[in-house]
Order: C-alpha cells, then structure tokens, then sequence
C-alpha cells in the first residue's frame, strides 16, 4: 500500500521543486496512486540474496583519464543560452546567505 | 537532575580539502583559483543536458595516498553516489560523492595537544566534486563554477576529539599531511580547505550523545579554536540553565556561523528534519576496484610524513620534541630550516630562531618567514655569526630587526656596516665595566657566593648593560668569575 | 529517389551520378511539400544542409576521400545535440536551448560525409510511447495520419517512413527507437548498452538510454551502426571494444540458429498480431531456423521496474533544468525559490512532471528499499533470466508491441500508455541489443514489428538474423501513400 495522499505529494513538489496548482496536485496524486498499485506487484518477487545491479555491463570498472586540461567551454559560449547575465557570471535573484 | 558540575565536550571534525589536480574530479576544465569567472569551465562543470562524467585518475591516486599517509583502509571497491539538493551553485542540482562506499576507510592522525601526543580516529575519506561560488550583492547574486567540479576529499573523524584546542591540534596535524603529500593548497583563506565542526557536550560518563550543532565558516584554526570554545561554553550555560527541560529540547540540531567581529556563533538555520538527499549510485560511473600492487606501489613511495620527519630531527638533530613538532607543522618551514642547516649546524638555534624569534617580530605582518623575502642562507648566517662570537646574542636581535626592515640584506653586510655591532673583545675595555658593576653590586656578589646562580647571570646582565650589548659574553664570564673568586 | 536506400544513394553520389546538391534539394522539397501533414521535424536545416552539400561536391570534384555516409541526408532526434542548433526536447523549457557541443554521434556522422538535415520530434525529454507528450508539435503516423508513430522518437521514424530521408537517429529507453519503427513499418535498432556513446544525448535514463538507428533496410542500419558503434572516451560507460563490421556477415545464413520464443509471456496477444508474429517465425524456420520455447517469465515485472528505476534516474537527471543557467527562466519569478519553482511549472508537460515526481518518491527516505533497491533486484533477476535463456538459444524473438499504431488521444490514462512498452522495456533492462523489423501489416493497413535480441555485445548476431530475414521478405519495400 503506498503511503501516498495529499501531503506526500506536497512533499515531493517541495523536494522536486515543481510548482503545481491544486488541480494539477489532485490529478497528479490520482495518476500516481494508481501507478503506484501497480508497481507494488514487485513485492511479490523473491529477492532474498539477490544483489541490485549497479551496473548492466557486467565487470566495468576503472574508467579514468588522464589530468590534462582539455575541452574548455568559452564564457561567452556559456553566457550565450544564459536567461541572465552580470560581469560574467550567471545572474540570480538575491540569496538568502546560508549553505 | 542536580546540576553536575563535569561536563565533556564530543567534537567531530568535516574537512573538506581541494585536491590540486591540474583538471577537476570529472571534467577537464582547469583546477584554478582565482580566475576571472566562468572562465574556468565546460559542459560537464556546468551541468549542461547531455554531458557525462569520467574520472580523473590522478584525484584517486591522491586520495589513496592520502589514504596511505593516515595509514588508513584503501578500499578496494568503491563507488559513487549521486546525492539531491537544489541550490545555483550546483550545476546539476545534484553532486556526485561517496555515500556508503568510500576509497579510504578509518585511519588515525598524531597531533601534539599541550606538550602531549594524542591519537585521533579518522571514521572515513572520500571524494567528491566542489560546488561553484555565489557572489552576494544587494540586489541579486552572481554564480561563478569556476570552483564547481574541483577535486575534494572529504575527511570526516570519529567523535573523539574533547577540546577546542584538540579540534585545532588535529587540524593542524590534517593539512601537514596533506601538505606533506602535495595533495592540497590547504589554503583556508581560498577555500582550499574547509572544516565544519559538529560539536555536543555531555555530562562525563554519560552514555550516548545529545544533539550536536553543526559550526561553519571558521576561516582558521584560531577562528576555529575561538568558535568551539564559544559554542562548548553556549551549550553548557544552555543546558544548566534549562536543566529542568528535556535534554533534547534545549539543544536541537541546527547549523551555525562563526561571526569574527562578534566573536559568537550564530544561527544559520534549524534542522528539524534530517535533509533527504535520495542518494543513489551514480549510473553514468562505474567503480573503482584497486589491486594490491596499486595500493602497495602508492604505500611505498609515499615521501616523508611530518610525524616522520618530527622523529628524525628528534633522533638526528637532537631537537626537543615539541620543537621538532612545532617546526614540521608547515612543510614550507620545515623545509626552509633543511636549507638553512646546510649552512649553519646548530639546529635547536635555528629552530629558536624561526619559531621564536622571527615568527614574533612576522606576526603583525600578516606574512610567514617563507614569503618574508629573507631566504634561509641569510637566517644560517645570523646563528653562525652568533656561534663564532662575531656578534653577541644580544645584537644579533637588532640585526634581526634590521634583516626584517630590509628584507634581502645579508646579515654579514649589515654586521660588517654597523660599527655599533662590532662586538668588543678588549678585554681591557671589558675589565673597566666588571669593575664598575662589581663595585655597584656588592650585594649580588655576596648572594652568589652564598650559591644563588642568578645574582650571577644579574651581574652578567649588568656589564651587557653597560655595553651596551656589545661586550663578548664569554670574556664577561671570565673576568667576573675571576674577579669575584678572589673577592 | 526518395525511395533508394541510403547505400543506394550514397553509390550514386559516389560514381557520380548525382549531386549532393541534388540530393539534400530533393529531400528538402519533399520536407516542404509533406511535412506539414506529418510533423516530423522541429527543424529543418535549409541552409546548413544545402552548405554542406556543395562543400561535399566540391570534395568529390577534387578527388578527396568521401566518408561511409557521403551525401546521404540524415535526421536527428531533437534530444541530441547538433553544435549550434537548437535542443528543444520538445519541452517549453528548451525552446532557446543552442546544443554548445556536437553529440559524439553527431561528429562521427558528420566525419563520414553524412548531412544533417534537420532535427526531429519527439515525447517530451523523451518521456512517452507515441510523441503525443511533445509540447511543440503533433507527429502523424505516414502511414495512417489520424494515428501517432509512437514514441518517444516518432518524429524521427515518421521521416524515415515518409522518406523525407533514408536514415534517422533516435534514442531508446524503453524502447523508444523499436516502438516507433514497429508502428512505422521501419528498421529500428537498439544497440548493446554502451555500444553507442551516450555524450550529447540529454539524459532521460542514464542506465537504460541508447541512441540507435533507424533505416528502411537492416544494411542501412548497419553501416550506421559501423560509423556511430564505436569507444567514445567521453562516456565513462562506453563499451571497451573494437569497432566490429557489420556488412561482411550480412550472408543470409542463419541455418541451425536457435531462435527462443516466450510463449507464456505472449498469451494475452491478441489474433492478429500473434498470427502475424507466427508467420514471420515460418519464415525464420524457411531459413533454417530453430523456433525454441523459452521461459521468461520476469519479462511480466518489466515495467514497474523501469518506472522506478528511469523515472528515479530522470528526477536527477533533469533537476538541471531550473531556469538558472539555461532555458527558459519564468518571467514572474521574483525570488530564488521561485526561479526554480515557476521555471519548472511552466517549462515542464505534466508526463514528465509524473514521472519527476514518481522518481523523487522512490527514492525518497524510508521507500527507497522497497521501490528503488526492491527494482534493481528484480532488473538483477532480470539479467540473470535472459543469461539462462541464452544458453538455451541464440536470439529470442517477440513481437515488438502488443498492437498498431493507435489513434492520436485515444489513449490519455497513463499507465495504459505505459503498458505498450511490455516488449520491448527488458531489453533495455539488461542491455541487450534488439532490433524492430516489419513483419507484416494489419488487416487495415499498419505496419507490425517483429523484435530480435540477442546478448549483450552479439549485435552482429542480431543485425544479421534481422537481415536475413529481410532477404526472403518484401514487408521492408512497402511504401505508405505519401512516398509512393
């Protein structure tokens, strides 16, 4: 049985950070609930002993490169698909200072 | 509860140090401080759709070693996680770290903490991409991820660290290391390196741990030190002040600030809830899986680690061990006293003469004997020109204060030009003053005779008095002892 | 013309017998003429296109060497990246969105000569089986206009099916390439996972996405697959191993192969679909084929594992997208908190806001072990079937969807919309290669798609069963009216 109902789903738009109408929340929560039950049929699987599998080509491991500077993206390159823009950096309503 | 009088602080120390790799941890744009912003950068450290991460080699093999110089776990299978948080500084609103398999498992660190060599438990290492930087202004904030994607390794100990003087110490003792290694600038001003403090206290001998508050922006160990000592006494008063409510009230998780001008911590923000950072494994990655003779080949040829090299000038130089301690912390200085022993042998001088004598007269500067401009062959000089009697001990400090107000000038040549620095060896000249004082001091003679050691040093004092510093201190030593033994 | 395979084409510019130019004006006059009935391209490159036609005559004047795809015209999935054009993804939120690097695709094409002539629609950030969720334009299915071509890359099969050009590129997920080949009646391919580099693709689900071909025939596929199959070293989970040839295995001969059929798992297809499924396998067995039962039971949980484990993936992967460095910023957001939640709002179709929100709830604190890890275990188990099978046989063989292309908005619950990915989803699960083929039509007139897999790393395999099948089959030649 999901957990689901109005104010889980006001959680996750906190945590997503997607604004959504009353509406919109009430048909999401429906949507969701339903796709929920239908997921819940994995319970019925045996996993005891069985590991998730982290990666799906089997024995990957220890890709890296080299320490070289490479591929450098140019400012105005960067600037150019910015919404806003100040003495090169990207612009944004002021912030509260924590973090 | 009746109000206990024994209270014990519980500190666990978060630091984060930048690895100063030339490329960042999983993009190829330059590891560079300092840069005019977002100049710094390429599609992956800006979090573009359809950029993917790869490793930089070179980030693991110091972490590892890292890893090795704490004589810590290297785990052979680590991965990566993806962890959740909205903020302008990510660039992908979620960063890549090590949650439940890190590279480098438990470790230990030396620290000297009042004279006394303490052990501290490290609980884990691992790497991770640095955020950019958000540069306030009144009205709007500018993002700069010049700094976003910079190798970090995050250095996280056990709880077993009981003062603020301790939290300093092991500090300390953490980016000698990472000094030592070269894995690091370990430069607190730049944000090179970074600690967060979580900080609780409880009464002695009780079980378990209360809340703890989370310190940040402490920009140096003193700041640090200060920071600790301010919350410790907080979280006290707090506590005996409200010990009729329950335990968990009066203190409860939050984040704090330190604020330099008002010299307290202040509150950033409460944390009800723990923060839910949906960690999964990072599926654009694959795992680090390391071989023993990677491992070893790291372990070997690790260079020389300050507790290392504090032993050796303990064993081979016969330094005091906090001296030895006190002058390895700073590689820079370490190494500027190894240059300076080629010239001039006497090591316990020299290390008096940096640490003491010299760090006194730099410590309004804001600057280190390194970036002084005088170099060590000149320091060598001043020792050795004071173990040849050229100059006295006590005009070598003018010169000293001269070497400092002309950085670059050699010793020799400010010795050589000062006529007052001349030290005298007339003994005739010398008599004529351990006449005087002897006449004037007759009490003094009479207490040394009646085997008080200081009335002598007095008198010696004295004719270098009269000297004006310049008097040869073995030739005053002789004529008084010569005089008072047939007075 | 329109109608040559690309070989054909590019054999014909290569002798001599036309021109780039000639070529690219065709295509794009067919563009004109079609398209505004089809809605395949979000954008056409009028310019670009015809620019690099005449560089390449030009080359060919001069005796320089021409690549493995010189003069053929080629699409592109609007959800990778061209250098300097648009990715919109179909999505509000991208609609002044310029590409600031080539996709690796995109540059090893371009190396070989190809030319890009536009780039295509698709389901938003390729979210959805039939391209109804683009936020830009409606796709029609060429061969039944009131019907989608599905999705999510239906913009790139309408294309290639209304031969607006020979080859296209798409992205599968979910099956996202095989879907819309299947209801297209086209060759769509998804490669091995790690086959094909996945830098310059927008990541939907980092562990199950590949980009993959679409083609009129199986060699036009292939060749496609020797120029993109390759090591990228951008792409950390790029596959290690040599560039393998295609082309020189395509002998017809699949004599003795056994081919693994999971009969259980297809007991609720309906008539038409399962008679037409049986005789493609006829015509397997005609060849030498040995048609096996096989158990793949599992194959019954594929779906409630891939919307936990891609739309668990997509909630991280497009958190980026917040208005911040790129895209489009909502204009009545005053304060930080409200760039990112107004940017969201507005940018965002409500599919993907579903599946945002159902990937931040299974992996959120205290589901994370039931939904996440439970997923991830069964994706093991899931691996673990199909390596079993594979002792058993060498290709397993299903229908690609359970049925044709259906009309736009008749389906509008989601998860039904779901369920059409039942056949295709396991191959994405295990990183298998797995090709669409035509196989057949529907009593009124739609293509149906027989699917091939194989195991990992035996892409050769699969193409070659697909191509020999081709051979002795002429479902592939058929034209849907608007190309004849």
């Amino acid at each position: 049985m999901s957990n689901l109902d109005k104010e889980a789903i006001h959680n996750l738009i906190k945590l997503s950070r997607i604004e959504c109408s009353e509406e919109e929340q009430a048909r999401l929560l429906k949507d969701l609930e339903k796709i929920l039950v239908y997921i819940e049929q994995l319970q019925e699987v045996d996993t005891a002993n069985v590991s998730p599998c982290n990666q799906v080509l089997e024995g990957a491991c220890n890709v890296m490169r080299e320490d070289e500077v490479r591929d450098i993206m140019p400012r105005e390159l960067f600037l150019s698909n910015a919404p806003s823009q100040v003495g090169g950096m990207i612009r944004v309503p002021p912030v509260i200072k924590s973090n | 509860m009746n109000h206990p009088t024994q209270w014990e602080a519980v500190i666990g120390l978060e630091i984060h140090a930048e690895l100063n790799t030339k490329s960042k941890l999983f993009s190829s744009a330059p590891n560079r401080f300092g840069d005019e912003p977002n100049t710094n950068i390429n599609d992956v450290c800006t979090g573009q759709p359809g950029a993917l991460p790869v490793l930089n080699k070179e980030a693991v093999r110091k972490a590892v070693q890292f890893g090795c110089a704490i004589n810590a776990q290297i785990a052979k299978f680590s991965k990566f996680d993806r962890k959740s948080y909205f903020y302008p500084d990510s660039p992908r609103n979620f960063q890549i770290t090590q949650f439940d398999e890190p590279i480098v498992l438990g470790g230990s660190v030396v620290a000297e903490v009042d004279g006394q060599e303490k052990v501290f438990a490290v609980n884990r290492v691992h790497l991770e991409d640095d955020a950019g930087m958000l540069k306030h202004f009144p009205t709007f904030a500018g993002v700069d991820y010049n700094r976003a994607g910079v190798p970090l390794i995050e250095i996280v100990s056990e709880p077993c660290i009981h003062s603020a003087r301790e939290a300093a110490a092991y500090g300390m003792a953490i980016k000698a290391i990472l000094q030592y290694i070269d894995a690091s600038d370990c430069n607190m001003e730049e944000g090179s390196l970074r600690i967060d403090a979580n900080v609780s206290v409880r009464v002695k001998g009780e079980k378990g741990l209360r809340n703890k508050i989370e310190i940040k922006n402490m920009n140096s160990f003193s700041n640090m030190e200060l920071a600790i000592d301010a919350e410790i006494k907080r979280q006290i008063h707090e506590y005996t002040n409200h010990a009729s409510r329950p335990q968990h009230e009066i203190i409860s998780q939050a984040t704090y600030r330190w604020d330099p001008e008002k010299k307290e911590t202040v509150l950033m923000r409460r944390k009800e809830q723990a923060d839910d950072y949906r960690y999964f494994p990072e599926p654009d990655l694959v795992p680090i899986i390391l071989t023993d003779a990677y491992i070893e080949g790291i372990r070997s040829s690790l260079p020389e680690l300050p507790l290392q090299r504090e032993r050796r000038y303990v064993s081979e130089l016969a330094l005091p061990a906090h001296s030895a301690f006190a002058i390895t912390l700073d590689k820079k200085i370490a190494d500027y006293f190894e240059e300076a022993l080629k010239l001039c042998s006497n090591a316990r001088a020299l290390c008096n003469w940096i640490l003491v004598e010299f760090a006194g007269r730099l410590k309004d500067t804001g600057k280190t004997l390194i970036d002084s401009g005088i170099p060590a062959s000149h320091l060598a000089k001043l020792v050795a020109m004071i173990d040849k009697g050229t100059i006295t001990g006590r005009i070598a400090k003018d010169v000293a204060d001269d070497m400092m107000a002309a950085p670059g000038k050699d010793p020799e040549q400010i010795v050589a030009a000062n006529p007052d620095y001349q030290p005298v060896h007339d003994q005739g000249e010398i008599e004529v003053l351990v006449d005087k004082v002897l006449a004037e001091n007759m009490q003094s003679v009479v207490d040394f005779k009646a085997g008080r050691d200081k009335a002598f040093a007095f008198l010696v004092g004295q004719v270098m008095k009269l000297s004006r510093g310049k008097a040869s201190p073995q030739i005053v030593n002789d004529l008084l002892n010569q005089k008072i033994s047939s007075l | 013309m329109h109608s040559l395979s690309a070989i054909e084409i590019r054999d014909k510019f290569l002798r001599g017998e036309i021109s780039a130019v000639t070529i690219v004006e065709t295509f794009l006059k067919r563009i004109e003429k079609y398209d505004h009935e089809v809605g395949a391209f979000l954008a056409v490159f009028n310019e670009r296109a015809i620019q690099q036609a005449k560089k390449l005559d030009e080359k060919r004047k001069a005796g320089h060497k021409l690549g493995k795809l010189a003069g053929v015209p080629i699409a592109i999935k609007d959800n990778i990246h061209v250098k300097g054009e648009l990715s919109t993804c179909a999505s509000k939120f991208l609609t002044n969105y310029r590409a600031p690097f080539d996709a690796t695709v995109t540059r090893l094409l371009e190396a070989e000569d190809a030319i890009i002539i536009g780039k295509t629609n698709l389901d938003e950030f390729a979210m959805g089986s039939s391209t109804e969720n683009s936020a830009l334009q409606k796709t029609r299915n060429p061969w039944n206009l009131k019907c989608t071509p599905g999705g999510s890359s239906g913009g790139s099969a309408a294309a290639v099916a209304a031969r607006f050009c020979p080859l296209a590129f798409g992205s599968d997920t979910g099956g996202s390439v095989r879907l819309p080949a299947s209801f297209c009646g086209i060759v769509g391919y998804k490669p091995t996972y790690g086959r094909v580099s996945r830098y310059g693709l927008v990541a939907f689900g980092s562990s199950l996405d590949q980009i993959g071909p679409f083609a009129t025939t199986t060699a036009d596929a292939a060749l496609l697959m020797e120029v993109v199959g390759r090591h990228c070293e951008h792409d950390s989970t790029s596959l290690d191993a040599p560039q393998e040839d295609y082309l020189s295995s395509f002998n017809g001969d699949i004599k003795g192969m056994r081919i693994g059929v999971p009969w259980q798992f297809l007991e609720q297809l309906a008539e038409e679909p399962k008679q037409v499924f049986s005789a493609a396998l006829e015509k397997l067995k005609s060849l030498g084929a040995e048609i096996v039962d096989v158990d793949l039971s599992i194959l019954k949980y594929s779906i409630a594992v891939y919307y936990i484990l891609a739309t668990a993936e997509a909630s991280t992967n497009l958190a980026r997208f917040d208005g911040i460095r790129y895209g489009q910023r909502s204009a009545r957001a005053k304060t930080l908190d409200e760039v990112y939640d107004f940017s969201k709002e507005e940018g965002y179709g409500p599919e993907v806001k579903r599946r945002i929100l159902l990937g931040t709830y299974v992996l959120s604190a205290g589901y994370k072990d039931s939904y996440y890890k439970k997923a991830q275990q069964v994706r093991t188990l899931t691996i673990q079937q199909f390596k079993g099978i594979f002792q058993k046989c060498d290709l397993v063989a299903l229908p690609t969807s359970p049925f044709t292309a259906f009309e736009i908005g008749a389906i509008k619950d989601p998860l039904q919309l779901y369920l059409e990915d039942i056949y295709t989803i396991a191959a994405n699960l295990a990183g298998l290669p797995a090709v669409s083929i035509p196989e057949g039509f529907s009593r009124d007139g739609k293509p149906l798609g027989m699917q091939l897999i194989g195991p990992q790393k035996q892409d050769v395999r699969v193409l070659k069963a697909a191509n020999a099948f081709e051979k002795v089959t002429d479902y592939h030649k058929a034209l849907p009216e608007l190309a004849k």
